[in-house]
């Protein structure tokens, strides 16, 4: 009897570093002076991985003592350098009418920020700027009704059976360092006045932007961490400016195997950042029949409750106004923050669906990816990979699940919150 | 537009000869045919009887997408159950809420199933049958579980069960609907076709298929209801064809597994620079591009990238189908599959002259690139495991 235990995908949380901080590891736990830790369960060996968003001013930069005085300018460190920015039309937004059919095959021509990220994506694979090439990873479904997948990925396993001795090696921190690598930073995202998006190849960043930082150690094709930045604030907590960009990013690219993921789980409360990747097949989750709990006015938002699923979740539905779900649904993770309750996001359907993963509250020291709530597993050897079984998994989210009671408050907090918006 | 219709015409013509419309007219369901291998997997045919139902003419219908019938009621898992058979080129029988053009909505059983070609395998065309659903049949309990195979033949596929076992919240809303003892029928309650409606369906699809089978005689490209496994033959699954046909670059898929590694996929936009129609480029080499004063040397590379399985760029002289040549900024690169090994070799070409910025403003090198990772992205669909990806594990 082989009891599978999958492996983690590394969580990236950014985070300030300050540059004469000591970084001391082992192959257990990662201490960094700063701040965050964290763990990842990796075959019953602790695991952690460290993402780094090293923000860089200049050259005469002065290491402050104070960390959230460093925070505050964690976006001075893209002064002085020059980025396509991609700006947001407000149209995307405002209530088009053309939103509301349902793209049956999405067969409608690539949108000019699919294309865009996508090109970056492949022009930095082609450069080389990846661990490893994603595409040779290998994907099946495992046999059951859930068809949940899983995925070997032997190239992270490289990088943990490297460190697996003693210190963790310096590369095994992503570290985004505008500096150094200003590479893996594709483009930004604005918003913009103007009705219609545009691209402006070449500009600064600017204020309240979201940077679209590559995952070197990528998921699928397409990973991408989608950082918010700005000057005067530190996202420590998602607010509705910052959903409702990601969603608008979502509705941008308008492809559907694009999906973005939020994990709550930011140990030493770290910045506010998405993930987002091209999956090609809707995860198993979004198969699943669901309960109405509301079903919103024409403009307001449709709520269900997914079942016969082993992790507690919640979908939200808009045909017609993505900013109404995006201040709904902030406003409820910001209710669940307070009750300590773990939660993760997935964005799918070119932004008009959201799924919302309950987690058993942070008294637990670790939680699981908005991917895996979703169905999607990842493995580092072969030969758990080909022993995986169904019962496996359905135990595994399970057991991070929140329970019964618990989920009918959440239930109830998003309708409650929900039909405040429905006009 | 004009030759997204002339490619309409040909996905008809070609396969089943002109008259094939007039058999098919006199057919009294209403149905629709699809060409999953045209960009944006275009109606094609329209009977009498759907554009009666829909209201919409004939001109109005062919070329557009069948997604012009729904509207915001239309159960978005539903679509997604009909997106997910046409990914896995199966048959489907589904309720769906569908709007006339008039914007009324009304309920009908649909039923989709693919045809295939015979010498390839490859899917031709779908077939989608829309029986109206009347709504003053017994509702017995409210749910009619019967479709286990009784009295329907073979063609009615599983889909029915799952259907009913899957959207047990509109179950919900049925029962809470009549609990409140409502006559009044909303359009929102979900409406379950009787055997009846399921049965006609069926019958209809069989009739539909007999008259395509007995046309595609005449051309002698014959089609079938049933995939012939065709070994070697590198057909591109349908679902693959309308992700692939979203990219709106000049590109070609070849199959390196396949003996003088033919062409397995052409875009729109490469038939339009080359001026090869669909049939003719499909099983050309990437040699046959070449001409006399095309450079070796440049050939080499491909070569060599093919056999090192990694990306190019070269510059070289290509030749159209009438002998012209032009200068092709050709970027080749591996396309892997779910399983991690290399399904084709994704050619993307830029013709030099027409180098200009597209109307986003994006460069023909990002549109180029562009077109590599969304054809990336395609072919990992787990759905294509019983394509060409599983002939690959070489």
């Amino acid at each position: 009897m082989v009891v599978v235990v999958p492996y983690l995908h590394p969580v990236g949380i950014p985070l300030i570093l300050l540059s004469s901080l000591v970084v001391a590891a082992d192959s257990t736990i990662c201490k960094v002076v700063s701040g965050a830790t964290v763990f990842y369960c990796c075959c019953r060996i602790l695991f952690v991985r460290m993402v780094t968003v090293k923000w860089l001013e200049d050259n005469c930069f002065l290491v402050k003592n104070e960390k959230s005085e460093q925070l505050k300018h964690s976006h001075f460190f893209l002064q002085g350098m020059n980025f396509p920015i991609y700006c947001c039309g407000s149209q995307s937004l405002e209530e088009d009418t053309s939103f509301e059919g349902l793209s049956c095959i999405a067969e409608e021509e690539q949108s000019m920020l699919d294309a865009f990220l996508l090109s970056q994506w492949e022009d930095r694979m082609w450069k080389g700027c990846f661990r490893y090439d994603v595409t040779t990873s290998e994907i099946k479904v495992i046999a059951g009704k859930m068809k949940f997948f899983s995925q070997l990925n032997e190239a992270q396993i490289t990088d943990h059976l490297a460190k697996s001795e003693g210190t963790l090696p310096a590369w095994d921190h992503f570290v985004f360092d505008g500096m150094k690598h200003p590479e893996e930073l594709l483009f930004c995202l604005a918003g913009s006045k103007k009705a219609k998006s545009e691209l402006i190849h070449v500009a600064s960043v600017p204020d309240s932007a979201i940077l679209v930082i590559i995952n070197v150690t990528p998921v699928e094709y397409g990973h991408v961490y989608l950082v918010p930045c700005t000057s005067n604030r530190r996202y420590q907590h998602l607010d509705a400016r910052t959903v409702e960009m990601v969603t608008r990013i979502a509705a941008e690219i308008n492809n559907h195997s694009f999906r973005v993921f939020y994990n709550c789980y930011r140990p030493n409360c770290s910045d506010v950042y998405f993930q987002a990747c091209y999956f090609s097949d809707p995860l198993p989750v979004e198969f699943r029949p669901v309960d109405t709990l509301l079903s919103g006015g024409r403009r307001g938002i449709h709520i269900c409750s997914v079942i016969d699923y082993p992790i507690k979740t919640i979908s939200f539905q808009t045909t017609r106004n993505l900013k109404i779900m995006a201040v709904a649904i902030s406003e409820i993770c910001s209710h669940l923050e307070e009750k300590n309750v773990q939660y993760n996001l997935m964005i799918s359907d070119s932004g008009k669906k959201i799924f919302l993963f309950l987690q058993q509250p942070f008294a637990a020291s670790h939680a699981i990816s908005a991917w895996e709530c979703g169905g999607y597993f990842l493995f580092k050897n072969r030969y758990e990979f080909d022993e995986v079984t169904e019962d496996a998994m359905l135990k595994r989210l399970s057991c991070f699940s929140l329970n019964d009671n618990d989920f009918e408050a959440v239930k109830q907090l998003c309708c409650s919150i929900a039909s405040k918006f429905d006009i | 537009m004009d030759s997204k219709l002339d490619l309409i015409q040909q996905s008809f013509n070609t396969r089943y000869s002109q008259r094939v419309r007039e058999a098919l007219n006199e057919l009294p369901d209403n149905f629709t045919i699809t060409d999953p291998s045209i960009s944006g997997h275009p109606i094609v045919f329209a009977s009498g009887g759907f554009l009666k139902m829909s209201g919409y003419s004939q001109e109005e219908v062919i070329g557009q997408n069948g997604k012009i019938f729904q509207g915001p009621k239309t159960h978005r898992r539903t679509v997604m159950e009909i997106r997910e058979a046409i990914r896995e080129e199966r048959g489907i029988q589904v309720n769906l809420l569908n709007y006339r053009k008039d914007g009324t909505p009304f309920w009908m059983l649909f039923h989709m199933s693919p045809v295939f070609g015979k010498e390839d395998g490859r899917v031709t065309h779908f077939v989608a049958v829309q029986v109206p659903i009347t709504r003053n049949h017994g509702r017995n309990g409210g749910v009619s579980l019967s479709e286990d195979g009784s009295g329907l033949n073979e063609i009615v596929f599983g889909s029915c069960r799952r259907e009913v076992g899957s959207d047990s919240s509109l179950e919900l809303g049925r029962v809470l609907c009549l609990d409140t003892g409502s006559k009044v029928l909303d359009i929102e309650e979900t409406c379950e076709a009787s055997d009846l409606e399921k049965g006609r369906a069926a019958i209809a699809f069989n009739s539909i298929l007999s008259v395509l089978t007995d046309y595609s005689k005449l051309t002698g490209r014959l089609v079938c209801g049933k995939r012939r496994s065709v070994p070697g033959a590198g057909y591109i699954s349908s679902s693959l064809n309308i992700s692939l046909g979203r990219i709106k670059q000049s590109f070609v898929l070849i199959d390196p597994h396949l003996p003088g590694m033919p062409i397995v996929y052409a875009s729109d936009a490469f038939l339009k620079l080359t001026g090869y129609d669909r049939h003719e480029a499909l099983g050309l080499n990437f040699r046959d591009l070449n001409g006399v004063d095309t450079d070796t040397s440049t050939l080499h590379q491909i070569n060599e990238s093919i056999q090192t399985e990694r990306a190019c760029t070269v510059r070289i002289l290509s030749y159209r189908k009438d002998k012209s040549s032009f200068w092709n900024c050709l970027h080749l690169s591996p396309v892997r599959n779910a399983s991690g090994k290399i399904a084709y070799f994704v050619g993307v070409q830029i013709e030099e002259d027409s180098k200009n910025h597209d109307r986003h403003g994006l460069s023909p090198e990002m549109r180029q690139l562009s077109a590599v990772g969304a054809v990336k992205v395609a072919v990992r669909s787990l759905s294509l495991g019983a394509g060409p990806a599983g002939s690959s594990k070489s």
